[in-house]
Formats: C-alpha cells, sequence, structure tokens
C-alpha cells in the first residue's frame, strides 16, 4: 500500500470516529443504545487496565490459533487428496460440500456433548468450522496448478511425497493463501460463537456479559478489538506472506 | 539397433459433442544413438502429442515405443522433456531448479551442487545459479530448463519446439549452443519445430509429419558440416526441399481449416 492510500484511509478513519463522536455529543445517538466513540475508548482502557479484556484476547487467540491449525492440517490434506485422487474427489468430495453449509455454531451441541464444556469443545468448533472450507479452497489451488510443472517433475522423477512436497503444495502456495485467509476468517465466526455459547473466558464471553450487563459500551469494545485483529493479522500476515510469495514466483 | 523406436503409434481426442479428432495415424520412427532429429509438420499435425508419447507424458491408443529393445511406458529418467515453455520452477532458485531431478533421485546434496553448476556453466549461467527463474529473459530461462534436463544425464532428450517463444536474435544464439551441446554431449536428440530453418541448422535428419491424421510423410538426412546458422546459404537448397514436402501438407490442411 503506497502512502497516499493509507494516508487517505487514516483520513477516513479519523473522520468516521470524529462524526461518530459529535453525533454522540449532540445527543443524536441514544447512549444506552449506541455508546460513543469515547466510551468505547473509556471501556477499552479499563479492560486493558484490569486486564479482563488481555486476558480475553489471549484466551480466544490460542484456541483460534489451535483450531485454525488443526483446520488447515487437516484441510491442505483432504484438499490435496481430492485434487489428486479421483476416488477420495468423487466420495469425499460430495460429503465435504454438504459439511461446509453446516455453520459453525451448530457444531455447539456436538462439541458439548463430545467434549463437555472447555477449551476442547471450543476449539473442536473452531477446527470444524474452518477445515471444509480451507479443504475446498487448497483442492481449487492444487487443480489449477499449470500441467507442465507436474509433468516436468513426473518426467524428472518426482513421485509420491517428493511430488507433494516439493512440487504441488509450492505450485498450489499463491493460491492456497487466499484458503488460510478464508480459514482465518472462518475460525473466528466458530470461536467466538462457540465462546458465547458455552465459556466463561475469551472475547465471546465478554461479549455475554456485556449482554448481560446491558453495557454497549463493552459489547462495541470487544467487536472493535476482534476487528482490529482481524486487520492486523492481514497485514502483518497474510499481506505480507502474499507480497513475499508473489515476488519470489514472480507473479505479477 | 535403434536407440529409441516408436512403432505404429496413433493417438486420438476426443472433442466436444462426440466428436473425434484423430491426431496420429501410425507413427514409425526408429532413432539411432547420437542422431538429432528434428520433427516438422502442419501445425496441429501432432508432432507434439508425439513428443509427449514418446516421452510417456501421455499414452498412445495403439502401438508402442521401444528404448535400447524393450517397450516402455510412462516416465522414464532416459528420456527428459524440455518444454515450450521452459516449466521451470518458479519457487526455486536456478541452481536448484536444475539439480530438482538429481535431489528427487536421492543424489546427495554436494553432488548435486557439482553437477548442477557444471551445467550451467556449459549453458554459460554460472553466475545466475542463485537467481530465480523470473529474473532472467525468456532465452535465458530456456537455457536453464535445457541444463535441467542434461543434469539428468538422460539418453535421449525431447525438446518440445522449445525456442519458439525467443526472438530471432536468441533463436540464432542458441541454435549454434544446441549444437555444441550435442556434439560434446553424444545425446539422442528429438526436437519438435515448426520453423524449417532452425530444422535445417540442427538437424542431422528431419523427419516431416503429414496432416491428421498424422505420418510420417518424408525425411531428409543433412550432412552439411558444422557449426551451421540457420541463414547459411549451404541450407538454402535443403530448407527448399523440405518447404516442398510441407507445402502440400499446408495447403490441404488451409483447405480443410478454410
Amino acid at each position: 500500500m503506497d502512502r497516499r492510500a493509507a494516508a487517505r484511509r487514516a483520513a477516513f478513519y479519523a473522520a468516521l470516529v470524529m462524526s461518530w463522536q459529535a453525533a454522540s455529543s449532540a445527543g443524536a445517538l441514544p447512549p444506552g443504545l449506541l455508546p460513543s466513540p469515547l466510551d468505547v475508548a473509556a471501556d477499552l482502557a479499563r479492560g486493558a487496565a484490569d486486564s479482563s479484556l488481555l486476558a480475553g484476547v489471549a484466551t480466544t487467540l490460542w484456541r483460534l490459533l489451535a483450531g485454525l491449525a488443526i483446520a488447515i492440517g487437516a484441510g491442505v490434506a483432504l484438499g490435496v487428496a481430492m485434487a489428486r485422487v479421483p476416488a477420495v474427489n468423487e466420495t469425499a468430495g460430495s460429503l465435504v460440500l454438504g459439511l461446509q453449509s453446516i455453520p459453525s455454531i451448530a457444531w455447539v451441541p456436538v462439541a458439548l456433548i463430545w467434549f463437555g464444556v472447555g477449551d476442547a469443545g471450543i476449539v473442536f468448533v473452531t477446527a470444524v468450522g474452518a477445515v471444509f472450507a480451507v479443504t475446498t479452497s487448497i483442492y481449487s489451488s492444487v487443480r489449477n496448478i499449470p500441467p507442465h510443472y507436474l509433468e516436468a517433475a513426473r518426467n524428472m522423477g518426482a513421485r509420491g511425497g517428493h511430488l507433494v512436497t516439493l512440487v504441488l503444495l509450492p505450485a498450489a502456495f499463491p493460491h492456497m493463501i487466499s484458503g488460510f485467509k478464508q480459514g482465518w476468517a472462518f475460525a473466528w465466526r466458530g470461536v467466538v460463537g462457540a465462546e458465547m455459547l458455552f465459556s466463561f473466558l475469551g472475547l465471546g464471553f465478554l461479549l455475554n456479559v456485556g449482554r448481560h450487563t446491558v453495557d454497549i459500551s463493552q459489547v462495541v469494545a470487544v467487536l472493535v478489538v476482534i476487528m482490529a485483529m482481524g486487520m492486523a493479522v492481514d497485514a502483518a500476515l497474510f499481506r505480507r506472506l502474499e507480497d513475499r510469495v508473489r515476488e519470489r514466483w514472480g507473479l505479477r | 539397433m535403434a536407440k529409441l523406436e516408436a512403432r505404429g503409434i496413433s493417438k486420438s481426442f476426443r472433442g466436444g459433442g462426440g466428436y473425434t479428432l484423430r491426431a496420429l495415424g501410425g507413427i514409425d520412427l526408429a532413432v539411432e544413438s547420437g542422431e538429432f532429429v528434428c520433427l516438422v509438420g502442419p501445425s496441429g499435425c501432432g508432432k507434439s502429442t508425439f513428443l509427449r508419447i514418446v516421452a510417456g507424458l501421455d499414452a498412445p491408443d495403439a502401438g508402442e515405443v521401444v528404448f535400447d529393445g524393450r517397450a516402455v511406458r510412462g516416465t522414464g529418467p532416459e528420456r527428459i522433456m524440455v518444454f515450450q515453455e521452459g516449466a521451470l520452477f518458479p519457487w526455486l532458485s536456478v541452481g536448484d531448479n536444475v539439480s530438482f531431478g538429481l535431489r528427487v533421485n536421492g543424489v546427495p546434496a554436494a553432488e548435486r551442487a557439482e553437477i548442477s553448476a557444471r551445467y550451467l556453466e556449459m549453458m554459460q549461467l554460472g553466475q545466475f545459479a542463485r537467481y530465480h527463474p523470473h529474473q532472467l529473459s525468456t532465452g535465458m530461462r530456456q537455457r536453464v530448463a535445457i541444463a535441467r534436463a542434461l543434469a539428468m544425464d538422460p539418453d535421449v532428450l525431447l525438446m518440445d519446439e522449445p525456442f519458439a517463444a525467443l526472438d530471432t536474435q536468441t533463436r540464432y544464439t542458441l541454435i549454434g549452443e544446441m549444437q555444441e551441446i550435442w556434439q560434446r554431449t553424444k545425446k539422442t536428440i528429438l526436437f519438435v519445430t515448426h520453423n524449417v530453418a532452425e530444422s535445417a541448422a540442427l538437424a542431422s535428419r528431419v523427419v516431416v509429419f503429414g496432416n491428421r491424421p498424422s505420418r510420417v510423410r518424408t525425411e531428409f538426412r543433412i550432412d552439411s558440416p558444422r557449426p551451421r546458422h540457420a541463414e547459411d546459404g549451404s541450407l538454402a537448397s535443403i530448407q527448399r526441399e523440405i518447404l516442398a514436402a510441407l507445402r502440400p501438407e499446408v495447403r490441404r490442411q488451409e483447405g480443410l481449416d478454410g
């Protein structure tokens, strides 16, 4: 992103927050329903000071990353198998499509019955909510590998594990990144949803507390934190990874 | 005994609406060890398909490919293909591209590096081992692809219009280099091209394919001294003969297509 775009974006957010604050100060927004930015900031500061917010972030983050790691590991394995083995695609492929249409929240009863109330259940909901989106994305990125790469590799004697690790995965990698991004987005849905339903820790739980205490500032503060984390990871991780891969692969 | 033999290779492709395209109608070709054979023919005549079948990348509907007296199926390290667009791996450095085949065949790292350096040196790319393919020009990339194939030390090099995407100047340079490589390494080369001048400069034998379903129409032996240049006056008459052999084929094809 160039400097001008960054400046434009900063100006956009500043204008958004200032007009929001102005509307609140003018009494145009009902305070019990929509807090002012200053209320939200105060709530964020309080949460940071008593470390409830940081603890929430840390808890949610590790559950999220654990679930996402499982989803990516299983999704890559399943997606590659589907793309390369027709029998797997014909059988498991349709099942994956079906499973993908189940919202992650709908797995909560399953998680509770299998794992009870606890971290394992939340990690399960997070992983299962993300794994099928990752799978389909990996599947299509492997299917879109230019055939010459695979033919050249096969011609030189690459088989099995070598073919997968040295050719298939690197060749598909630029497209796989968008699969990881999808996984990240779906994992967030899963983890926050599950935390709201059955957790006493994490950002989802803090949202629930805000709801029960009718504290709209806390609710909005947590939403802002979730949004900020999503944007930060996109900029710091995915965008950077994408740029590096594109540069290395010579894609413009 | 021929180094490589194609016996009655035929191949059809199923098009849309149940329409079948008969590409190869029984190709017989025997290539002796150390020959440089160029395959020319009207565009779409199936010469690349034939090369892919010899490489083992496609299976023929009928016929067989015989290497050193035994029928072969699938790909093998004795028959290595150089693709039109090089098909270098963009995620690997030039050096790692050249040693890729050695790596998957279990050659130790030190030996790989030595072999890779030797062939890059032969292609005058010694100082580019750490570059990535996209940092090189098209001609340099194609030289890397040739080095990668040579590093496998195959008996037969299969080259599918490897110079088609190059500008004339670069192509002429590579035509010269390719003759040197052939003379130095004594490889058997099967080289597909649609460029008659290129075939006359490179080949010890030019094989002309006919239209679909194509067969070997005729062939020419070329014994002119090397190194030859694509625009050598001494090659003019053989070029005319090849063109004359191609002309009825091309005309028939144009009549068909039009």
